[in-house]
């Protein structure tokens, strides 16, 4: 796995790399000592796995993973800051505590290859798309979540952000619906109208609307129309 | 002593020596010192009455709550009831006398009864007095305790903690250079294991040293260059006379980590950590400098930062009354200036050594 280092400590890091010298699946492509020099190295470099701090000058861990269009596995480090992970679901993140013990950290790389494994099997080779496996960093006041985009039913623009529609949860992002729009594999989502992206694997009826448009409704209860001129399009795809 | 056990021999003792004081008068009334064995049987009775009369009188006034109402309505509740205990206790020593053969008929002409009943009345009197006096007194003492409990545990939840933030992550750092500077990396394991030991212990003191606290505070300002490296610049002005100083354990220790976590760990570029101190009439300033903008508008940093300052005030208020001062605020564009005040003489006794 193709791996970044971010954090401001010089020692923090080498520490870090010596850690993981014995590891013939981790290779550490970069390290970055902010998150702005972090977000330029992930457009380059598109690691597979971040090795981040939360607490750095400027911008946090988090501050920089909400920057991220999607994230790559990520693996926390942090000293003592159970405030701020508290704020993740359980299991929805793995962290090391410094100074990280390496049976903790052969674990949580295990545990991430393993999934890496799985991942592979079942996407799809567009590089530059996102694919329902792919994960995006959600935060909302003091919640976090990576979701995976197969969770997620539906977005919804609301002026600068998108709200995002999972499991229970709608939380909002601060990103414009056509950026995102541009990064999201047509495959498995759909632009219904100029407010609204949907995952068709969530569709679960579709009915005529007004004008030439169509209504429908996601599995998890929200119900979306599709404009005119989108309709077209969404019905050419469903006929296939 | 128990309670009940102080009351019973404070009552037997006293009544004990009433007996006494009147068989003495009797005694020196008489001629040549004789006393019948009526009249000795007699005023040891008589005491007795009054031990059981003042007893039961107790148990009434605990019955009847008069300890816990104000002065204004217990006085004439007492002054009654006194009246009437002391006419009880003469119809005891009428009863007494009796048996005894002791009878005169002058116990109930109204000039004796008036006459002896206003004795009795000022002898319980005195006894009631004593009995709420010590009451008060022992209420009063309790009360004092309880407020220097309360002082004491408020004092102890503002005693400051080092950041365990700051522990972690100087061990990562020491683990890091154990491979690259071993020699640095054991100093840095000592000036870590000072720190730990100065604030295991002096977290149960009042008050510590400056010296102390400040040599204390070299170490933390060390760890944390190792781990800032050329991010943190550190300078000491250090007038002599400070050494003289106690001031409260961990309290310049909690505003140096506060210069650094909220100013030089901000910063990418890092910044400076200057500490000055002076003594004038009797009085130590120090002044912690450090890069950084304090925000106060608003700023989430803040309102963190404030609960620590707030602390910190109450704390030295607890000590030194309003004596001590804390400032923090912008000194120009580029740094924040923490400033403390504190006086020689602290304003509370501690109540640890009580």
């Amino acid at each position: 796995m193709r791996t970044l280092i971010i954090d401001d400590e010089r020692l923090a890091r080498k520490e870090l790399m010596s850690l993981l010298e014995d590891h013939k699946d981790i290779e550490i492509i970069g390290e970055a000592s902010n998150a702005d020099d972090a977000v330029k190295m992930i457009d380059e470099l598109n690691p597979d796995l971040l090795l981040l701090d939360i607490q750095m000058p400027g911008k946090s861990g988090f501050d920089l993973l909400q920057m991220l269009d999607f994230t790559p596995a990520v693996i926390f480090t942090t000293a003592y800051d159970e405030y701020a992970l508290k704020a993740f679901e359980v299991n929805a993140l793995d962290y090391l505590l410094k100074p990280i013990q390496e049976e903790r950290l052969n674990e949580s790389i295990a545990k991430l290859l393993k999934m890496e494994e799985q991942k592979e099997k079942s996407t799809s080779s567009d590089e530059k798309k996102l694919g329902l496996s792919d994960q995006v960093f959600v935060k909302d006041g003091d919640r976090c979540w990576f979701v995976k985009l197969s969770e997620i039913r539906l977005f919804e623009s609301d002026g600068n952000y998108i709200k995002v529609y999972f499991e229970n949860f709608k939380p909002m992002i601060h990103k414009s619906l056509n950026a995102l729009d541009e990064k999201l594999d047509d495959r498995s989502f759909f632009r219904a109208s100029r407010k609204h992206i949907i995952n068709l694997s969530w569709l679960e009826t579709i009915e005529p609307w007004f004008n030439g448009g169509l209504m429908v409704k996601l599995k998890g209860g929200e119900k979306v129309e599709v404009s005119r001129r989108q309709a077209a399009k969404f019905k050419d795809m469903m006929s296939l | 002593m128990n309670k009940t056990k102080l009351y019973w021999s404070l009552q037997i003792g006293g009544w004990t020596t009433y007996a006494l004081f009147q068989l003495l008068i009797a005694g020196l009334q008489s001629e040549l010192f004789q006393l019948t064995f009526r009249q000795v049987t007699f005023l040891i009775l008589e005491a007795a009455v009054f031990l059981l009369a003042t007893h039961l009188f107790r148990n009434f006034i605990i019955y009847k709550g008069w300890l816990e109402i104000g002065m204004r309505r217990l006085i004439p509740r007492v002054l009654v009831a006194v009246v009437v205990l002391a006419f009880l206790v003469y119809l005891g020593r009428i009863s007494i006398s009796f048996p005894i053969g002791l009878f005169n008929k002058e116990a109930f002409n109204p000039a004796t009864i008036g006459a002896l009943v206003a004795v009795y009345t000022f002898i319980i009197f005195l006894w009631v007095l004593l009995y709420l006096i010590y009451h008060y007194f022992e209420r009063y003492n309790l009360a004092l305790k309880h407020q220097a409990a309360i002082h004491e545990i408020e004092l102890n939840n503002l005693k400051a903690q080092l950041n365990p933030h700051f522990i972690f992550n100087a061990l990562n750092s020491i683990r890091a250079l154990v491979e690259e500077e071993p020699k640095k990396s054991k100093m840095a394991i000592n000036q870590l294991s000072n720190i730990l030991r100065n604030a295991l212990t002096t977290d149960k003191k009042r008050l510590t040293h400056f010296g102390e606290e400040l040599s204390m505070v070299k170490d933390y300002l060390g760890l944390e260059t190792i781990r800032f490296e050329e991010r943190l610049n550190t300078s000491f002005e250090i007038d002599p006379e400070s050494y003289n100083f106690q001031i409260p354990p961990l309290m310049l220790q909690t505003l140096v980590e506060n210069a650094i976590k909220h100013g030089i760990s901000r910063l990418k570029k890092g910044g400076n950590i200057s500490i000055n101190t002076s003594v004038h009439a009797g009085v130590l300033a120090i002044r912690i400098r450090n890069t950084g903008q304090m925000k106060t508008l608003n700023g989430k940093d803040y309102g963190a930062r404030g609960l620590g300052l707030k602390n910190t005030n109450q704390r030295l208020r607890l000590i030194y009354g309003d004596d001590a001062h804390f400032h923090i605020a912008n000194e120009n564009d580029e740094t924040v200036l923490t400033e403390l005040i504190i006086p020689q003489k602290i304003y509370y006794e501690d109540t640890n050594n009580r």
